[in-house]
């Protein structure tokens, strides 16, 4: 019988089958970041003499708030520098930083079949390289850091078909927002959602992170693509790439990390790119999304409703806007910053517009291509990298009822500010609607009149 | 292990870990000082800690502690003086989380949820996987691994306990 790709990774790290459906699985590489990986350190410096399993297999990266904004954070960011120091491992610092799902593919610290941990959710966006790679908390860190092994559930696994291309201004976060749509805020839940079909094969690698990044969003365990050549081409060259001949071995290999054609799966979703159009979230969950032309639907729940501030019925593009936001492990790749700046180039915006670049390198790519003059020619904030606006902690939190458009994952109650509201989108639509100062998508453009 | 007390029956599915407890309370507090902000993030909090507050074994409708792996979520309904949940389901990183620190949840059907909604307290036996709330005894799953983890205490150390297995299997199947 065929395997699954998520079956090849399993199989291949797999140290011991555990009571349940639990197994103990050996991680390649953990990556600890400032907000959440203290407490990690804390528990093993305290109880186990801060031995690690294998320095080696650590990074660490100062990004959520990074620099810091206040003594706390500026305490928790020296906590992970003093660790880092101590025990030999790896750190990305302020100004050679960025947020960690961005770097560590950038960097090249993930290879496919590989599997990786971090103490933060969006971890599932490095499944885009076919590595098994998801969020734990900070305690099992801990155990990572201890042992280089989880314990894990055993997930099912789901196949999330795309058929055909995204058509104009439709985009991989448009396709993302389907899938949590479709499957639900919690449909997910206890999968691996393993994306194939020609659709994915059509997607950049940045496109794919954005997918497979809001994978949690559904509940899932992570998102994982198949290898392709696309795959390959993204890690050739990239500092902790194997190099030469190595990487034509190691590529060898990576090309066997596809699913076989006769592999079974536990649940099966089908979805066709070329319907796919610029989605809007109205509600309060990543599920609770609608086409940016249409409404906010009838059957709508009616605390999200109170939260957002907006009637079942009412018309997404007639929703006014205070702020928007381009950045995150979602959409703050060079990529998202290429399109966000072409609907931008000559025009003005109308609300305040944050662009914060998903790491220092992707900033110094826009700025060689001229990206952060386009953003600033037309008013927006060209900002350092980091997590900034999106989870609320700094350049850009929300104040009570302020409603911001982003291209990040979460608009959760209070996510960016207590009482903020976010509505998610693409970076297009986000670019498309700081120059209107509604929601908008790019197509509304046409008859403005560029400079 | 048994957990006991009344009920705090939070209407709702999908109450996420910002919810639970906002990004910026984060390091920003201790563990222990993160009850004050327990649920910071909901709407109409005040109001129900007002009706209920003696209780300490939250009842929720779906997916609870969806969203962020901030272990800070169970930390600060520990925090608080909550000593369970109890809904029909839960998302994984949460569900993780609160076996890690010896935190009950049970997960049970949503028509006997339904049936124990207002009841105005519970009584889990955790050993027997039973519920005793409002003259009813419902069972909950629960992994066995996870529940060893409640019962015997000690994640951490049970992972230390497995260096030595991960090393042999490394040196084996890495070569």
């Amino acid at each position: 019988m065929g395997r699954t790709l998520f079956e090849k990774v399993w199989n291949a790290h797999l140290v011991r089958e555990l009571p349940g459906r639990n197994g103990l699985v050996f991680i390649d590489r953990a990556v600890l970041y400032e907000l959440l990986g203290p407490p990690a350190i804390d528990a093993i410096e305290r109880d186990f003499n801060g031995a690690l399993y294998d320095a080696t297999r650590v990074i660490a990266v100062n990004d959520h708030v990074a620099p810091a904004k206040d003594t706390s954070t500026a305490e928790l960011a020296l906590e992970l520098r003093r660790w880092a120091k101590k025990r030999g491992v790896r750190l990305y610092d302020v100004g050679n930083n960025g947020i960690c799902h961005v770097l560590v593919p950038e960097r090249g610290h993930v290879m496919p079949g590989s599997t990786l941990v971090c103490s933060d959710s969006h971890t599932c966006t490095i499944g885009a390289f076919a590595s098994f790679a998801f969020g734990i908390g900070s305690t099992a860190l801990a155990g990572v850091l201890l042992s280089s092994a989880v314990v894990v559930a055993r997930p099912k696994v789901m196949r999330i078909t795309v058929r055909g291309r995204l058509q104009k201004d439709a985009t991989a976060k448009d396709l993302a927002l389907a899938v949590v749509a479709q499957l639900g805020f919690k449909g997910g839940t206890g999968y691996v959602l393993e994306y194939a079909g020609d659709g994915i094969a059509s997607l950049s690698m940045d496109e794919r992170m954005t997918l497979c990044n809001m994978s949690i969003e559904a509940g899932a365990t992570t998102g994982m693509c198949p290898v392709d050549e696309t795959t390959i081409e993204y890690l050739r060259g990239r500092e902790f790439a194997p190099k030469g001949d190595d990487f034509e071995r190691a590529a060898a290999h990576w090309r066997t990390l596809v699913a076989d054609a006769d592999a079974i799966y536990d649940a099966e979703l089908t979805i066709e790119a070329g319907t796919l159009v610029p989605t809007v979230t109205w509600g309060t969950n990543p599920g609770e999304s609608a086409p940016l032309s249409g409404s906010v639907p009838f059957d709508a729940d009616s605390a999200a409703l109170e939260y957002m501030g907006l009637q079942a019925g009412a018309r997404l593009r007639e929703i006014e806007l205070d702020q928007a936001f381009i950045g995150s492990c979602t959409n703050a790749r060079i990529g998202d910053l290429r399109a966000a700046a072409a609907v931008l180039a000559g025009r003005k915006v109308r609300i305040p517009t944050i662009v914060t670049p998903g790491s220092q390198l992707v900033k110094r790519q826009a700025e060689a291509e001229g990206l952060h003059d386009i953003f600033q020619d037309a008013g927006a904030l060209w900002t350092h990298s980091s997590c900034g606006a999106c989870p609320g902690l700094s350049t850009g939190v929300l104040a009570p009822q302020m409603r911001c458009i982003s291209s990040s994952n979460r608009n959760f109650p209070g996510r960016m500010g207590m009482g903020g509201r976010v509505h998610l989108a693409s970076p297009v639509v986000v670019a498309a609607s700081a120059v209107l100062g509604r929601i908008a998508s790019p197509d509304e453009l046409q008859s403005a009149v560029p400079v | 292990m048994i957990v006991e007390g009344t009920l705090f029956p939070l209407d709702r599915a999908n109450v996420d870990t910002d919810q639970i407890i906002p990004t910026r309370y984060l390091g920003a507090v201790d563990a222990k000082g993160l009850g004050a902000y327990c649920f910071g993030g909901l709407p109409g909090i005040d109001a129900l800690y007002a009706a209920h507050p003696e209780a300490t074994i939250i009842i929720a409708r779906e997916n609870f502690g969806a969203g962020s792996s901030r272990e800070h979520a169970v930390w600060a309904l520990q925090a608080r003086g909550f000593k369970a949940v109890i809904a029909p389901s839960f998302a994984r990183i949460f569900e993780e989380n609160a076996y890690n620190n010896g935190f009950v949840l049970a997960t049970i059907p949503p028509d006997a949820l339904e049936r124990i909604f207002t009841s105005a307290s519970a009584r889990i036996d955790v050993a027997n996987q039973m519920i005793a709330a409002g003259g009813e005894s419902i069972a909950f799953t629960l992994d066995p691994l996870r529940k060893e983890f409640l019962l015997g205490g000690g994640f951490l150390r049970y992972m230390a306990g497995q260096i030595e297995t991960v090393r042999a299997w490394e040196a084996s199947a890495r070569g």
